[in-house]
């Protein structure tokens, strides 16, 4: 009996010890090779895309979205060997476009060049249609790769401030390099098994990285309204023979940018057509020397300091002498004119401006420094990618000529962002806000982050803002170009500017930058309007710029449904 | 309960033995104890057992039946949603380059339609007119022709379609002049504003 059981204990315990070194071997000795071995053959590790944002304007119409596409790609080596090759490669032809020569010619230059490739390009990018078609006619040797992939659905129409995105998702340009961090998405993992028939077996699956969407950017533009500038410029700088163009439509009250169309513009579905100069945006990246817009800011230098009314009054001659170097003409011949400061902003007289200047003592230091807190010489808020903030060279560099020059905006300059800041300090009682371009980053759970800061600076004071205001209003209902200028209902503030280009070797161009910049409804300002066009041939003077502000502002007070002035303009006595 | 009478009665007429009294004996048995009792197997035991199993070994393969068919409805709802969403995503762009700004103002030129640059509002809460109202003037230069100076790459037939057809239009619109009488064309817009349907009162904002 007891010889028994102990028989059958040492049979067990042998049993148990054969299975012991099986598992041992299994488990620890060869389990690593093992472990990859069935990995190798079931396991599956799969990318899960984070998608790139989308860019929105305020009204939350998309500019920029992200999608699918696929690059299409095929096996030579086999497919010179199909039958019906000449026909399916018709057939791909005739989807893609390609025509099907040319795919035969892909084939035979592969096989050419390599026997046995595996390997060719047929074409990238292609988008559902096209897959679902090109999927319909089953050819074995091609096949499709998915790629992440950005579309602009309204092709140009702010493509100059949104920028776009290159190979890889690898942003290039303006809003998408900016807020690059928040928009991009990264990328998940999920690993799991699958059966022999590549369905994934239930209970293997694993995240081993979670996906994550990129944010929603929100812009403060308008996208309607760009559109309608860029085309109204586009329409103008063609028909005047410019250059280069830049309307920029400003909200008053809050700093927020509603259009800033350019022309040349980018269209970010085809950089390539644009050509390199004018892939970005001119109105934040290129400065120019604004001319008259700029009087403005003499003449709230002049008043802020106590130095002058809207009626001091000044005889402005056709030639202006400093006596120390400074010599300077008025844009045609007059006899000397009997103007106050309202009249020479009315009539845009240089030597009335700079007379008063020097007349009133108005030191470089404190033009300078109006001209610093007006924001000349500091890129702007926005911190549009290679933004300019102009050139503003220190007050104690500026010789006699300069000195003069700068009251009207040359030997100085600006970007036309800028000027609009101007513009917004003057029509929101004398405070400049941070200029704005986005309202900021929506992560995919709401919360909204890069939100720009609202802060205001004082410029000037509230009664110095007013009295320019009212000023500029002289140059609407008894300018030149009042004709060209007036909203019938509104009372309109501008000014125009016919200013002298560098040629870059000290000179000045023959051309002009032809301006008008301008607030309305001047009783309660709220909105900018700056319209920039270069080197007009047809016209060459701000008379070339005053249709097309006024079409913009036409649009800009129609859009937002501001209410027409009830009451009249002071209209400020010009001359004395 | 039998009186001794009879039972000597039965003896004499019948050499069986009283079958009452060995029918007693034979009942009696021997009560097993309790541990007897508990020790015993019972049958229904044994099939509430095996049955169990049975059961148990069934719902799991059920189970895992179930479990590997949802995986392939599951595989297959995936490559629905994936063509759903690529549906999705073809439509959406449809849609975006229909929507874009460029296309509709050139459908609109199309159309023969003008934009008013005067500006005019009617205020409902009083009916007074604000602004100065004046009708619009005849489209000129790029937009009578519905030629779009904004590029937009993803659809570069849009404004060549949309020029065709403005000039099909302008040709049409030639004969109706020319084989009919010039009111023609009034009269039809005349019907044409007869035509816009509107019901209900207009809105207007209260006022308190």
């Amino acid at each position: 009996m007891r010889r028994r059981t102990i028989g059958a204990v040492v049979v067990v315990a042998a049993v148990m010890a054969v299975f012991m070194v099986k598992l041992v071997d299994v488990q620890v000795v060869r389990a690593s090779a093992l472990t990859a071995a069935s990995a190798s053959d079931r396991s599956v590790t799969e990318t899960v895309s984070g998608v790139r944002g989308d860019i929105v304007d305020s009204t939350g119409v998309t500019l920029a979205r992200s999608v699918l596409r696929w690059n299409v790609q095929i096996s030579p080596s086999v497919a010179v060997k199909d039958k019906t090759l000449t026909k399916d490669a018709d057939d791909i032809g005739r989807i893609t476009g390609l025509g099907g020569a040319k795919v035969l010619s892909i084939i035979h230059d592969a096989v050419a060049a390599d026997p046995d490739s595996q390997y060719a390009k047929l074409i990238d990018g292609i988008d559902v249609t096209m897959l679902n078609k090109l999927n319909a006619i089953d050819v074995p040797w091609m096949y499709f790769k998915r790629v992440q992939s950005r579309t602009y659905p309204d092709g140009a129409v702010a493509g100059n401030l949104i920028g776009f995105v290159g190979s890889g998702d690898k942003a290039q340009a303006g809003m998408e390099y900016k807020y690059n961090s928040c928009l991009a998405g990264r990328n998940g993992t999920v690993v799991y098994q699958r059966g022999a028939d590549n369905v994934p077996i239930p209970g293997t699956k694993v995240t081993s990285k979670k996906a994550k969407d990129g944010g929603e950017l929100v812009l403060t533009i308008d996208s309607d309204l760009q559109w309608f500038a860029q085309q109204k410029l586009a329409e103008a700088v063609k028909d005047l023979g410019g250059t280069y163009g830049i309307v920029t439509v400003m909200n008053a009250k809050t700093g927020q940018l509603k259009a800033v169309a350019e022309y040349p513009s980018v269209d970010p579905n085809d950089v390539g057509a644009t050509p390199a100069k004018y892939r970005g945006s001119q109105a934040f990246q290129a400065p120019f020397e604004p001319g008259s817009t700029f009087k403005p800011i003499t003449a709230a230098a002049l008043i802020d300091l106590g130095l002058a009314t809207p009626e001091s009054r000044v005889l402005a001659p056709y030639h202006f002498t400093s006596g120390h170097g400074a010599s300077l003409y008025d844009a045609f011949y007059h006899k000397p004119w009997r103007l106050t400061l309202t009249g020479v902003l009315m009539m845009s007289s240089n030597t009335g401006i700079s007379t008063l200047g020097q007349k009133l003592h108005l030191s470089d230091k404190d033009h300078y420094d109006y001209m610093k807190k007006f924001g000349i010489g500091t890129p702007t808020a926005v911190g549009f990618p290679a933004e300019s903030g102009g050139i503003l060279h220190p007050y104690k560099s500026w010789d006699d000529q300069t000195r003069y020059a700068t009251m009207f905006g040359q030997g100085v300059s600006a970007t036309a962002i800028q000027l609009a800041s101007v513009y917004q300090t003057l029509g929101n009682g004398g405070v400049r806000l941070p200029v704005k371009l986005v309202e900021g980053c929506r992560l995919p759970d709401g919360k909204m982050i890069d939100v720009p800061s609202n802060k205001g600076v004082r410029v000037v004071k509230k009664s110095t803002a007013k009295q320019v205001v009212q000023m500029l209003e002289s140059v609407v209902t008894g300018g030149e170009l009042s004709k060209q200028l007036t909203i019938p209902g509104y009372r309109v503030a501008a000014k125009t500017g016919t200013a002298q280009q560098s040629n870059g070797d000290g000179g000045y161009k023959s051309t002009y930058l032809v301006s008008v910049t301008g607030l309305a409804p001047a009783g309660d300002p709220q909105y900018v309007v700056s319209v920039n066009i270069a080197n007009p041939v047809k016209i060459t003077t701000s008379a070339a710029a005053a249709p097309l502000f006024k079409t913009i502002m036409s649009q800009v007070l129609k859009t937002y449904r501001v209410k027409p002035s009830t009451t009249p303009s002071p209209n400020l006595p010009a001359y004395y | 309960m039998s009186t001794p009478l009879t039972t000597g009665w039965r003896d004499v007429w019948s050499s069986a033995p009283a079958p009452s009294e060995e029918a007693g004996r034979r009942r009696l048995e021997v009560v097993p104890t309790r541990s007897q009792r508990r020790a015993r197997p019972r049958t229904v035991y044994a099939v509430v057992a095996v049955a169990t199993l049975f059961g148990i070994v069934v719902a799991q393969l059920l189970l895992s039946v179930l479990v590997t068919e949802g995986a392939y409805t599951v595989d297959a709802l995936q490559a629905k949603q994936t063509e759903l969403s690529r549906t999705h995503q073809a439509a959406t762009e449809a849609l975006g380059r229909a929507a874009a700004p460029q296309t509709l103002a050139a459908k609109a030129a199309s159309l023969g339609m003008v934009a008013n640059p005067n500006l005019a509002y009617l205020r409902l809460s009083d009916g007074k007119v604000l602004g100065s109202p004046a009708p619009a003037p005849a489209a000129q230069g790029a937009a009578a022709t519905g030629t779009g100076l904004v590029p937009d790459a993803l659809d570069p037939q849009a404004d060549d379609a949309a020029r065709k057809k403005a000039a099909h239009k302008k040709a049409e619109q030639k004969k109706d002049e020319a084989g009919n009488s010039g009111s023609a064309r009034e009269s039809d817009g005349a019907a044409d504003a007869a035509n816009v349907p509107f019901t209900g009162t207009l809105p207007s904002p209260t006022t308190h």
